[in-house]
């Protein structure tokens, strides 16, 4: 369970542990999140916009991201989203977790071969 | 949520921004803009989807709020009718509650603007059968000598005078107050300075006065040199040494005097010795930490002290009525409050009928919600289906109501302020009373508090009936039946809660008429009431002599028929009692208390009082002559019973009279009471009562009485330069103002009883054409297989028997329970009385008959082929 009580499948707990590992390289609005994303998995992992804002503002609201509206590198507003000391905690926490998870997984996977 | 403008989340600039890229990045990637635009989009699917989507996440308060409202008030827009209907009936109920509690709060709730109010009390005397009375002043000092558990106490009492000040004279309301006033009540000058104990006394060197705000602004206009200025009364000179702060008018509500004196300096040797003689109010500051319970022990035990000693000097006829007397203390938070005796219930039972009108109000916005909801139904079930949360939509209601119960909270507000300034004029009627009914933080709380009660009240219910629907259902046809029931409860309740107002209507109109239709035993209708006042004492001589040429000059006036005087003017609510011995051979022959009365002659001419025997004083009957009464029929029954009575002797205060006539019975002190046994003496044979203690009765030969108020002025000062006229008004004024808890009560009540009628009437209309509109293709189904009109119509009005006939019984159920508490404030007619009730239902049934006439019609003449086609 995530702390505000929403169910947290493992696809959305997974967006939000990529969304953290992708801002905490700095700074950076929704849009380049979602590229970034893209090119990071190599074509992978396509986020739809339906989920990566409410993932965004969600982890804005837990304190783990912050958001500031600044210009873009095309000069336009954009709003940028920073890792906050909560969510580089969070991130660190989350990737351990993911590593036990995913190992535990490939190795169930294996001995069933 | 809302820091700083970098912070703030604006959602849909973010989710444009990213579309934008998105396009530019086709754009960039080599397909053409329209076609990067239409992929773009093709992408980000349903941005309000997504927008809605984080706003979920981020939590909605305001923004929702203000969208609602804007919801809610374009639904508005669209149903112009319904918009109407509501909050109107809104604005009346609301408007009628924050008026009448306005005046609630000016009347019970509000404290006098002094220091420390609420440890003020009042020590008072009260009758045997519980009122609160004046004391007289040694009783005063008595209690404020001995009381322990006051620290202090002043008597207080009003009064109007001629004063003559620079040259000229002028009429003022004056408080006469002891010498501890100002110090009890904690004021501080808003100049000079205030009375203090030295000033009452007569001993004092320098006869001091203090102005009130008021006059210092319109005498003065506020000039520091009216400090030290002199005027005289009744030929004493005093000096303006202060003004009182304009936020304080007097320890008594309702009274705004010009000028505050001491009182010692303006008694009489009889009023300063006469231990009977009350007239003075007590009001007395609680010492620190002593209690009114305390204060109230104290009286009780000092007031035994003082009337033991009275007691045993009255005849021994009067001593059981004097010792069944008693005296209380009570909290005086706001002094001296005339009001609270006559308004108080009256005001409770307005303020009963006024919250049941706003209840009728928000049931009547309910019903109309409810059925707005049914044919909104699939509305609703389709933003159900498609996932709005049922808890989001109730508040959506909510809102509704609240948008409604919010402009009508205002407009009421608004309302409020003249119609409570009608109500108080009404009460005071042109007497010299001052009620400010500004409202204050308690008014505006109160319709605050009115109006969320009324949005929770009206709202709540439609909307959990709104949103329980089931959604498949819905979908499919209109409307369920659930909803109908609950809009037929809605009805029922609405025409018994307007069924206990009509009854409640019907009682005090019917109470105000029969005051009105109650034999006076005089005629009343073209009769001038005037009082006169002297600029200066008269000697006694000359008094008399003012009088006699008064009547003479008001006599030859052209256009009056008759003019008398007296000193007590029936149903003005004076009383003159004095105990009486009747000689010789009588049925009652030891002293026993009558009504009193010093007349003028051709009283009774003038009056319109037949004289049932003997004669009536003439010019003849003065100071020389053989003393003269005239008895009214109740007195001659009750001492002589059938013998005959002229002739006969009655002596009063060792004064013996010769009774030379008898009179019928006619109202002495009010309406309600019944004949009461009267003495009437000659003016002309009193020694030395000045005019201005007579008032004037003027009988015009026809038309409008008002129309000699100025021919009168002028003989008022033709008959001595001294002599002014004070006041002049018809005799239907003055007994107007002797029941104005009735009158309020009677009009008030039969105006709420038809905006009850007119409520409940368009609640069943609303219902009725509803559901008409609804069962439109049922009806035309049934007339094409052969159904008559009159079928049609039955149809409908056994809908609405089966509302009438629960409504009207739960009514008359509520109103046998609450009726019994307005009994005192009754008039001829019981609590109870059946037929009141019948008038009642049947103006009720009117009003449903009404309501239902256009719903029925309408049913009636459904064209089988047009409805059959309506679905």
């Amino acid at each position: 369970m995530t702390p505000d009580g929403q169910k947290s499948d493992l696809l959305q707990g997974t967006l939000d542990v990529l969304i953290l590992k992708v801002v905490a390289l700095g700074p950076i609005h929704g849009y380049a999140i979602a590229q970034r994303l893209q090119q990071m998995s190599g074509a992978v992992l396509q986020v739809q916009q339906g989920s990566l804002y409410p993932a965004l503002h969600r982890l804005e609201k837990r304190r783990w991201l912050k958001a500031e509206w600044a210009a873009s590198d095309t000069g336009r507003e954009a709003r940028f989203y920073s890792l906050t000391k909560l969510g580089r905690r969070q991130l660190e926490a989350q990737r351990a977790n993911w590593d036990r998870l995913s190992a535990a997984i490939s190795g169930v996977l294996s001995t069933a071969e | 949520m809302w820091c700083s403008k970098r912070a703030r989340p604006r959602v849909r600039d973010e989710l444009q921004f990213h579309r934008d890229q998105l396009i530019e990045h086709y754009v960039a990637a080599g397909t053409d803009r329209t076609e990067a635009e239409r992929r773009a989009f093709l992408d980000f699917g349903n941005v309000v989807g997504i927008e809605e989507a984080v706003r979920d996440v981020r939590g909605r308060r305001l923004a929702d709020l203000t969208q609602d409202v804007r919801y809610a008030l374009r639904t508005l827009r669209r149903n112009p009718g319904f918009a109407a209907v509501a909050v109107l009936s809104l604005v009346l109920a609301m408007g009628a509650n924050t008026a009448v509690f306005s005046v609630v709060n000016a009347v019970l709730l509000r404290p006098l603007p002094v220091h420390e109010p609420d440890r003020l009390v009042q020590i008072t005397r009260v009758s045997p059968d519980g009122r609160p009375a004046n004391v007289s002043y040694p009783l005063f000092e008595h209690f404020r000598d001995n009381v322990q558990s006051i620290s202090s106490a002043f008597a207080h009492t009003t009064a109007s005078e001629s004063i003559a000040i620079d040259g000229e004279d002028d009429f003022v309301t004056v408080d006469l107050v002891s010498g501890d006033y100002f110090a009890v009540l904690g004021l501080n000058p808003a100049a000079g300075r205030l009375l203090g104990p030295a000033d009452d006394a007569l001993s004092a060197s320098l006869s001091a006065a203090v102005i009130s705000d008021g006059y210092w602004q319109r005498r003065f206009g506020r000039s520091p040199l009216a400090i030290g200025r002199t005027f005289a009364i009744r030929n004493r000179v005093f000096t303006i040494v202060g003004v009182t702060p304009s936020s304080f008018r007097s320890a008594r509500v309702g009274s705004n005097p010009d000028i505050t004196l001491p009182l010692l300096l303006m008694m009489n040797e009889g009023q300063r010795r006469e231990a009977t003689s009350n007239f003075l109010k007590l009001v007395a500051r609680l010492k620190p930490g002593a209690s009114v319970e305390q204060a109230n022990a104290e009286a009780e035990v000092l007031w035994g002290a003082f009337v033991t000693p009275l007691a045993a000097q009255v005849p021994e006829s009067r001593r059981a009525e004097l010792l069944a007397w008693q005296a209380r203390a009570f909290p005086a938070a706001d002094g001296i409050n005339p009001f609270r005796d006559d308004l108080a219930q009256p005001l409770l039972v307005l303020m009963g009928i006024v919250a049941l009108i706003l209840m009728l109000a928000c049931l009547n916005l309910s019903g109309l919600l409810l059925a707005r909801a049914a044919a909104r139904a699939r509305e609703i079930s389709i933003r159900l289906a498609i996932g709005a949360g049922r808890g989001r939509l109730i508040r959506q209601f909510l809102t509704e109501t609240l948008v409604l119960v919010v402009i009508g909270g205002a407009a009421g507000l608004a309302t409020a302020g003249w119609l409570s300034a009608r109500l108080v004029t009404m009460f005071v009627n042109g007497r010299n009373l001052e009620l400010s009914v500004a409202p204050d933080w308690r008014v505006f709380a109160f319709t605050a508090v009115a109006a969320v009660v009324a949005c929770c009240l009206a709202g709540l219910v439609p909307a959990m009936g709104a949103v329980r629907l089931n959604v498949n259902p819905a979908l499919k046809t209109m409307g369920t039946h659930g909803r109908c029931r609950l809009g037929k409860a809605l009805v029922v309740v609405q025409l018994a809660i307007s069924m206990v107002l009509v009854v409640g209507a019907t009682l005090f109109v019917g109470t105000l008429a029969k005051l009105y239709a109650v034999d006076r035993g005089f005629d009343s209708d073209g009769l001038l009431v005037v009082s006169v006042r002297s600029t200066r004492p008269y000697s006694a001589d000359r008094a008399l002599g003012v009088h006699g040429a008064l009547l003479a000059r008001l006599r030859t006036l052209p256009g009056v028929r008759a003019a008398s005087a007296a000193q007590v003017v029936p149903i003005s609510g004076n009383d003159w009692t004095r105990s009486v011995q009747v000689h010789g051979d009588a049925v009652v022959s030891r002293e026993s208390t009558t009504a009193f009365n010093a007349i003028a002659p051709d009283y009774f001419a003038t009056l319109g009082t037949p004289v049932l025997a003997g004669r009536e004083f003439n010019e003849r009957d003065t100071s020389g002559t053989p003393l003269v009464a005239i008895v009214n029929d109740a007195f001659a029954q009750y001492f002589f019973g059938h013998r005959s009575v002229l002739g006969r002797r009655v002596t009063s205060l060792d004064v013996t009279y010769e009774i030379v006539g008898v009179v019928s019975n006619s109202k002495y002190e009010d309406l309600r009471e019944a004949a009461r046994r009267t003495l009437y003496i000659a003016g002309m044979q009193r020694e030395a009562e000045p005019p201005s203690r007579y008032t004037y009765l003027v009988r015009a030969g026809a038309g409008d009485p008002r129309h000699l108020v100025l021919s009168v002025e002028h003989a008022v000062r033709d008959a001595d330069a001294d002599l002014r006229m004070r006041t002049a008004m018809t005799y239907a004024t003055l007994i107007d103002r002797s029941i104005p808890a009735e009158r309020i009560l009677g009009m008030l009540g039969g105006l709420f009883g038809l905006v009850a009628l007119v409520v409940a009437g368009i609640g069943l209309f609303g219902l009725l054409a509803f559901q008409v509109a609804r069962r439109t293709s049922e009806f035309g189904v049934r007339i094409a297989l052969g159904a008559t009109r009159w079928s049609m119509i039955r149809l409908v009005l056994s809908d609405v028997v089966w509302m009438f006939v629960p409504g009207v019984a739960i009514g008359v159920g509520l109103a046998l329970m609450v009726t019994g508490f307005a009994r005192g404030m009754l008039f001829g007619l019981a609590p109870t009385e059946p037929g009141v009730f019948v008038v009642a239902a049947s103006v009720l049934a009117c009003a449903a008959i009404l309501a239902a006439w256009w719903p029925v019609r309408r049913a009636s003449r459904v064209d089988p082929l047009v409805a059959l086609r309506h679905e």
